[in-house]
């Protein structure tokens, strides 16, 4: 009885073992890269397809995640699979670096032009008032617009 | 000063309502239209599966060829993988090359698929999709025909070549490959 309480002892540890220690890092999880990984047949994330070909990409993921590889391990694995358009947001790297910073210096302009425009309305409305206008009319005609207005009081 | 900065503003929204219009016709130009029945196939170069190299379509010119798109995920391919493979047994004598293209797969997924339903002519990757695309593609199984000068012949068949009126597509799609 002793004997095999043992045996099991030793054997549950010979398991448990490579399994503890295979895995130094935390373990990233399905729902975070079901949500950075686009499904190829549908162009959604996977998280928001059920498509054979998104449930089989899960599966690949899963099996991975339980190999203990981290999510850019599995990224890098699909991305060699498919191509760079499995992923939900291109890589910050390159050329596609474009995709992060034109969004944030599009915003920056715009906030840049409004401030200078506001300024500009703000300057414009504080200035001198501007002189009267001309009114574009010979001394005869005024005379006779008057006289005309007068007649209306 | 004002005045300039006015001139400049206004020339450089036009630069940018030039540069999106300027995309705008490129994307029109540049779509993927289906390829026609009598006009040229798609030209390629995809990974084999096994690892062994490239093969570039241009390379079987003078060739008939049977290009057939699958995917391990799909159901219907399942069905047709072993006709297709009695299909290769029964045309290769006659020169007909056989291309399975593996569209949108994960690979180890493949590889199983092959070894499984016994598959032994080459298979490609086309894990982006952008040969399957090019092609039309609007779902799997899809098998297209080429002929010696590199033209689409036949048929372009949708769906599993176990279906009773696509096999018999299937039958003169080969044939039209082979007497071009």
């Amino acid at each position: 009885m002793i004997v095999r309480l043992a045996a099991a002892l030793v054997a549950a540890l010979a398991l448990a073992a490579p399994a503890a220690a295979a895995c130094t890092h935390p373990r990233t999880s399905l729902s975070y890269l079901e949500g950075q990984i686009m499904c190829p047949t549908c162009h959604t994330t996977l998280d928001q397809s059920d498509s054979p070909a998104a449930l089989r990409i899960e599966a690949e993921i899963s099996k991975r995640i339980a190999q203990c590889w981290t999510a850019q391990q599995i990224e890098a694995e699909l991305v060699q699979n498919f191509g760079a358009g499995i992923l939900a947001a291109p890589p910050r790297k390159g050329f596609d670096l474009l995709a992060w910073w034109l969004p944030i210096a599009g915003v920056v302009l715009g906030a840049a032009l409004l401030g200078l425009g506001v300024w500009r309305w703000s300057r414009g409305r504080d200035g001198p008032a501007p002189p009267p206008e001309e009114s574009g009319l010979d001394a005869e005609s005024e005379r006779r617009l008057d006289e005309a207005l007068a007649r209306f009081e | 000063m004002g005045r300039t900065l006015k001139l400049s503003g206004q020339a450089i929204a036009l630069a940018l309502v030039a540069g999106l219009l300027g995309l705008l016709v490129w994307k029109l130009t540049h779509q993927s239209h289906p390829p026609t029945i009598g006009g040229p196939a798609p030209a390629f170069s995809l990974k084999r599966i096994d690892g062994g190299g490239t093969v570039d379509l241009a390379s079987l010119r003078g060739k008939p060829v049977v290009l057939n798109f699958w995917a391990s995920w799909c159901v219907p391919c399942k069905s047709e993988a072993a006709a297709l493979e009695a299909a290769y047994r029964r045309y290769r004598s006659q020169g007909v090359v056989f291309l399975g293209i593996d569209y949108h797969d994960v690979t180890g997924d493949a590889r199983t698929f092959l070894s499984r339903h016994g598959v032994t002519y080459t298979t490609l990757q086309d894990g982006s999709g952008m040969v399957g695309d090019r092609y039309g593609l609007t779902g799997v199984p899809e098998t297209y025909f080429v002929d010696r000068r590199g033209r689409l012949v036949g048929f372009h068949i949708e769906g599993p070549i176990t279906d009773s009126k696509l096999a018999a597509e299937f039958e003169q799609g080969v044939e039209a490959a082979l007497s071009s």
